[in-house]
């Protein structure tokens, strides 16, 4: 299912679109550039306004989280896919 | 039982739980119950500021120009903003430091209260900029209907804990009277209040900041105020900060990750933290009816700030659990996040206008013919 290839960058899934990701950057941004609207505040890991759902997959933090997340949830700003991921908008 | 400033009894702190368990003695921080308490110090001191850094004398020609209507948006608007810092500068030391049982916590809360603090100074610094004699607005906080009946609301689950801790500190549980009045001290109805006025504190950095923020933000978008907007900027990113430390206190009571007795606090009163966060949401819609009472400002209008208001109440009420209230809706102020972005806010000292850095220290003035005699 979700297995780490190097040869593929991975793929976000958001409401049943995929969106191909680029090297280097967040799941926030690889939203954003899909033409998504996502909630930020800081981009820097600490507001917590842009948690979302992960819903299968894995990704890596690019720096300490500070904002409270569940055991779910991702920060999109400072999390990298490792694997292709689902995510889901919480508000 | 008695507050005491070195509590000289052996405890392990690993045990303890943040609040009405001993009183903290070493202040140590080699070990940690919440470690994410120290994360949030070192963030917040790396991001030191001081008003006097930013130059904000180009705000008084802008504001000359203001019409009536958008004056009293900017003025009634600082004097909020004035409000909310006096009491977040003073509240959380007096109220929640008595009653602290762990030092990371305890020196998150006195952080958290010095950077209040230089919000409030940067206040008068923004004031003294704008009114040859500021003490006209300072004053009118105090008489001011409109700001009054937010303050009540915010100092009154503060003052309530207050008076409690005080109450049990010096004479412990049962009842007592006072001015007539009896009062039922136990540490249960004290941890109670303690649940509530932390969710009142958590809405006050979740929306009523925002709301200002918003109406500061509105000038800077039209290239007017903008040595405010810049203060405001850090005061903002300052009270992101604050606002994730309530959210995860918060969190980690209604997640049993702390007091037991707090977890089933949590359950118990969702309804009045509800409550608590609804109240704020309509306060500040009343906010902003009163602060566009003489006419809006191009970008923003009461509308578009309501609209704003149950945007961010949905994203701060599920943050803490709470369930959502208001229908979800893209972001009606989308230009906030340009101020409210990390990215944004530059602090280094040559990036800024720093007086301090700039006198006898390097030399501003540079003419095209510098580099005349530079070669490659």
């Amino acid at each position: 299912m979700n297995s780490v290839s190097v040869n593929k960058t991975p793929t976000i899934t958001l409401d049943g679109n995929n969106i191909e990701c680029a090297q280097g950057k967040s799941v926030l941004e690889n939203i954003e550039s899909a033409g998504v609207e996502m909630a930020y505040n800081c981009r820097e890991g600490f507001c917590g306004v842009c948690r979302t759902k992960l819903v299968s997959g894995q990704v890596e933090y690019t720096l300490d989280p500070l904002a409270f997340i569940d055991d779910d949830e991702i920060l999109s700003c400072c999390t990298k896919p490792i694997t292709d991921i689902e995510v889901k908008v919480i508000y | 039982m008695k507050y005491t400033t070195f509590n000289q009894k052996t405890i392990d702190t690993m045990t303890e739980p943040m609040f009405f368990g001993n009183p903290v003695n070493v202040a140590r921080y080699d070990q940690q119950k919440h470690p994410i308490f120290e994360k949030l110090i070192e963030k917040q001191i790396s991001f030191f500021w001081r008003p006097e850094e930013v130059d904000v004398s180009k705000d008084r020609v802008d504001f000359g120009k203001l019409t009536h209507a958008e004056k009293h948006i900017f003025t009634s608007n600082l004097k909020y903003q004035t409000l909310l810092d006096s009491v977040q500068g003073r509240s959380p030391n007096i109220a929640f430091l008595p009653i602290i049982s762990l030092p990371e916590l305890e020196t998150w809360v006195e952080t958290w209260s010095f950077f209040e603090t230089i919000h409030s100074r940067s206040y008068t610094h923004i004031l003294r900029n704008l009114f040859s004699d500021p003490s006209e607005v300072f004053d009118d906080i105090v008489v001011n209907d409109e700001i009054k009946r937010r303050a009540t609301d915010i100092s009154k689950y503060y003052d309530d804990l207050i008076f409690a801790t005080q109450l049990y500190q010096t004479q412990g549980e049962g009842k007592h009277i006072v001015d007539g009045e009896e009062h039922e001290i136990t540490q249960r109805t004290l941890k109670k209040q303690l649940f509530l006025c932390m969710n009142s504190v958590n809405a006050l950095e979740a929306i009523r900041f925002y709301v200002s923020f918003a109406c500061t933000f509105a000038f800077a978008e039209r290239e007017l105020m903008e040595g405010n907007s810049k203060i405001i900027r850090l005061i903002a990113r300052d009270e992101n900060i604050h606002l994730t430390s309530t959210q995860h206190i918060l969190n980690l009571w209604s997640k049993g990750k702390d007091d037991p007795e707090m977890a089933e606090i949590a359950k118990e009163c969702t309804d009045e933290a509800r409550e608590i966060f609804l109240t704020a949401v309509q306060q500040e819609k009343e906010w902003a009816k009163y602060l566009f009472k003489d006419g809006s400002m191009l970008g923003l209008n009461e509308e578009i700030l309501c609209d704003y208001v149950e945007y961010i109440a949905n994203q701060r009420m599920s943050a803490i659990g709470l369930k959502t209230e208001f229908e979800s809706k893209s972001n009606p102020l989308p230009w906030m996040n340009n101020y409210l972005s990390s990215d944004n806010v530059q602090v280094a000292p040559q990036e800024v206008e720093v007086s301090s850095y700039l006198v006898s220290q390097i030399d501003a003035e540079v003419s095209e013919n510098e580099f005349d005699d530079f070669d490659l």
